[in-house]
């Protein structure tokens, strides 16, 4: 979050949905935005770990923020999303997403963190704060908590 | 001076030659008397010396200095070798070792200034009577007389050797009719110059600003890449005078001396003429060296014996480049891709019946040629495993010491050459498993006698290539494991019950070795027994997707097998169905594939198994470990695959086979490694990605 400070107090978001609600992805931590393609299951792990694709050469390992955000599983439908993330400890990572709705660029002023406390509360375990965007609401992802391992 | 971007040539030289040293010095040790390797060590130290020096490191150059001292002084028959004098020396190598292992890591030697050993090294000097100073002169005057031979041979006349293609002799004589002059110019670099290339450098930049350079023997490219003697030839354009150009090639420093001749039409033409025929006498020598030295070392030295005094110690000047290893994984990368798209090409002829069948011939083509560029792209990668098993006779020797036993080491195949980056894995396992060899495996000097066993222990390293893998072998003819001991250890420590122990087998007792924290040494020594070692030498040896075994007799010495595939990269596997997923065997764990009825089945322990001519193989249904879902019914005839793993079988049961494929193993990154079936994914020809199943870790 001290990254946050320093860029110059402007961040770009990319507005994802999620079960309904929109969520704020930090966009340097974007790679790429790609169309749901085939997912080859890998056994054996934690079931919110979808599998792999291939990307463009690369195999990539695919996660449902669904399953790890204790929403339930839905079909695909076609504004389903891989976002491809690149995250230092965690290497590249594809998160599908209900729908990839808009960029919006957020203030500091518009972000409201969340305190230690708040935190603390299973629901808010994966944010690190509430932007502000024309009169709505878009709660920001803690990628690493996203991203980090949670026991099966 | 900056020499920043040396260091990097410094530290592969000085390792070299500290390798080297090690080498020769246990030699040395055995045959005390030996003047090639004493006059050998005497000028790999002195190289070493002079490169500190080169490099500013004062300390690490004092501490050769003192160390060539005390050779110098053997060599010249002053000082006897004994054990005290080869201890010091060992000790003075670690040093050194440590200093250019600070550079590495800071690029400053430290601040260790190793007094103790350099007093002790100057105790050894003085020891022999006050003869100290008088022979060290004798010294250094025997190493310039043949210094001086050289300089005189050269000397003679600057000889004009010219080898002149044709169009060279018309670019000079074209620029002689301008009425410019041409210059021959033999120029001659300091034996003791570190830095060759730089210097030829210098001297070209000192020329071109006068002139042109028209020819340059060596060329300018070998010139660059130090494959030069201490000579080199220049044919020079230029306006200015003899005298000038001469001046300004040996105000260079480091250059001993430029003969220079000024040229005329007659030369050019008789140089482009003698070309052909034999070279001159004076010149003969050098020449000879450099091309012989590229076929056999011994004409080399026998030819040009003062001028190889710096390269004595390299047995063959390859013709090498170096590379970064990350530029190496690159091309690897785009041969994997390409091998993908041959793949993919492949898929869609299959898919299209219209083909003709020139069409197939390509790609068929197109097929071997992906095939040998693969292969050759992982032949750059591999190297010799000899870099790091040279320096185990040394280990091994220190360890005798240490422990008080007598061993030796004999090691077979060090010329094996393996992936880079697993030779780079590998020194650590290797060296747990012979220190535990010293340590645990060869019995004390009283008990072999008792047991009719000759005094000395042998320990064997040996490495050799079977078939897509390479085996290395440690093996010692101690005391080999006690089935028993491990036994009753593992019960103590509660890893195992009693009734557990009576039903397992001494190969799995013995595999309880491998669990983390068992050690069975009665005593914690310095060597091993502190219970971390076995399990990290099975782990880091499985994270190179090789295995080890390990096969002992009570009594008569235990093998450690070491089993690593030649490549990581790109593997021949055999692509399976199951269900509606692929899966992917590789196919150096595949002993053969069987059509099973499942009638067959026959139950041990409530697990299935198979008679197969005679053998019983356990049934692993894939499905099952994978949890996939499958097509097939327990009752349908089923397809094995049998595997091996060292000299255990097992069978995998899979749907359907699809056919053997080359596949380009990617890792599925560090977000996914739960499964412990699966070893890596590839891509397949239609873009899908499969997984790969490591049949070993089905066991």
């Amino acid at each position: 979050m001290d990254e946050l400070m320093t860029t110059n107090d402007r961040v770009q978001y990319i507005v994802i949905k999620v079960g309904g609600e929109q969520y704020g992805i930090d966009i340097k931590y974007i790679d790429n935005i790609v169309r749901m393609q085939h997912i080859t299951r890998v056994p054996k792990v934690q079931s919110y770990l979808k599998g792999v694709i291939n990307l463009r050469g690369e195999v990539i390992p695919v996660m449902s923020i669904r399953g790890k955000m204790g929403y339930e599983e839905v079909e695909n439908t076609k504004d389903t999303r891989i976002i491809i993330i690149k995250l230092e400890q965690h290497g590249t990572v594809g998160v599908i997403v209900d729908e990839v709705k808009e960029v919006v660029t957020l203030s500091e002023d518009d972000v409201e963190h969340f305190t230690y406390d708040a935190k603390q509360e299973e629901k808010n375990m994966y944010l690190q704060g509430v932007g502000k965007y024309n009169e709505q609401l878009i709660s920001l992802l803690e990628l690493n908590a996203v991203l980090s391992e949670k026991d099966l | 001076m900056d020499v920043s971007q040396y260091l990097e040539i410094f530290l592969d030289e000085s390792k070299e030659h500290l390798q080297n040293l090690n080498t020769q010095i246990l030699e040395l040790e055995k045959d005390s008397e030996n003047m090639d390797t004493i006059n050998e060590i005497f000028r790999a130290a002195h190289s070493l010396k002079g490169m500190a020096g080169t490099m500013g490191y004062k300390r690490m150059q004092n501490l050769t200095h003192d160390m060539e001292n005390v050779f110098s002084e053997v060599r010249n028959n002053n000082i006897k070798v004994n054990s005290e004098i080869i201890d010091v020396v060992f000790q003075c190598l670690d040093a050194l070792d440590e200093y250019i292992s600070n550079i590495q890591s800071t690029a400053d030697e430290g601040e260790n200034e190793n007094t103790a050993i350099i007093e002790r090294l100057n105790a050894i000097l003085n020891g022999k009577s006050g003869k100290g100073e008088a022979p060290k002169e004798e010294a250094t005057a025997a190493e310039e007389a043949p210094k001086a031979e050289t300089t005189e041979a050269a000397a003679k006349a600057p000889s004009v050797n010219l080898k002149l293609a044709e169009e060279q002799v018309h670019v000079l004589s074209e620029a002689m009719k301008q009425g410019k002059k041409i210059y021959f110019f033999d120029v001659k670099v300091q034996d003791s110059c570190i830095l060759k290339a730089a210097r030829a450098f210098l001297v070209f930049k000192a020329v071109e600003e006068l002139g042109e350079i028209a020819v340059s023997d060596p060329s300018a490219q070998d010139i660059e890449d130090e494959r030069f003697d201490t000579n080199f030839t220049l044919v020079i354009i230029s306006d200015a005078d003899l005298d000038k150009i001469q001046t300004a090639i040996t105000s260079v420093s480091e250059i001993e001396k430029a003969d220079g001749k000024l040229l005329s039409e007659a030369d050019l033409t008789g140089g482009a003429a003698e070309a052909t025929e034999a070279e001159a006498p004076a010149e003969e020598a050098p020449k000879e060296t450099k091309s012989a030295a590229t076929t056999a070392p011994a004409p080399a030295k026998a030819a040009a014996p003062a001028k190889d005094e710096k390269k004595a110690g390299k047995p063959v000047v390859n013709r090498t480049v170096r590379v970064d290893i990350e530029k190496l994984d690159v091309l690897m990368n785009l041969v994997s891709e390409l091998i993908i798209a041959k793949n993919s090409l492949v898929s869609a002829a299959g898919q299209d019946h219209s083909q003709t069948s020139s069409f197939n011939e390509q790609i068929e083509y197109l097929e071997s040629v992906t095939t040998n560029l693969h292969e050759s792209v992982m032949k750059v990668r591999m190297v010799p495993i000899e870099s790091v098993v040279n320096k185990f006779p040394r280990m091994i020797r220190d360890l005798s010491k240490k422990l008080d036993k007598k061993m030796e080491l004999y090691m077979s195949g060090e010329e094996t050459e393996l992936d880079r980056t697993v030779v780079d894995e590998i020194g650590d396992p290797l060296m747990h498993l012979l220190r535990n060899s010293a340590d645990h495996g060869l019995e004390s000097a009283e008990v072999r006698k008792q047991r009719g066993k000759p005094e000395v222990g042998s320990i064997f390293l040996d490495a050799y290539q079977d078939g897509n893998n390479v085996v290395i072998e440690v093996r010692d003819d101690g005391n080999g494991i006690d089935v028993e001991a491990v036994k009753n250890k593992a019960i103590e420590r509660g890893t195992i019950t009693a009734e557990q122990a009576a039903t397992m087998s001494d190969k799995e007792i013995i595999d309880l070795l491998f669990l983390p924290s068992f050690s069975t040494a009665k005593q914690i020594t310095d060597v091993s027994g502190r219970g971390v070692g076995l399990d990290v030498v099975k782990s880091k040896i499985e994270s190179l997707s090789g295995e080890v075994e390990v096969k002992s007799k009570l009594g008569e010495g235990s093998t450690w097998t070491i089993r690593l595939p030649l490549t990581l990269a790109i593997i021949q596997a055999l692509m399976v169905c199951i269900g509606d997923e692929k899966y992917a065997i590789s196919l150096g764990s595949i002993q053969t594939i069987e059509d099973v009825k499942a009638s067959e089945i026959k139950y041990v322990q409530a697990k299935e198994v198979i008679n197969l001519r005679g053998v019983v193989i356990p049934l692993i249904r894939l499905s099952e470990v994978l949890d996939a879902p499958t097509n097939k019914t327990k009752d349908d005839d089923m397809v094995v695959v049998i595997v091996k793993k060292g000299d255990k079988l097992a069978g995998l049961v899979v749907d359907e086979l699809i056919g053997q494929q080359e596949i380009v193993i990617k890792s599925l990154g560090k977000y996914i490694n739960k499964c412990k079936v699966i070893s890596g994914a590839t891509i397949l020809g239609d873009g899908e990605v499969a997984l790969i199943v490591d049949a070993n870790a089905c066991f």
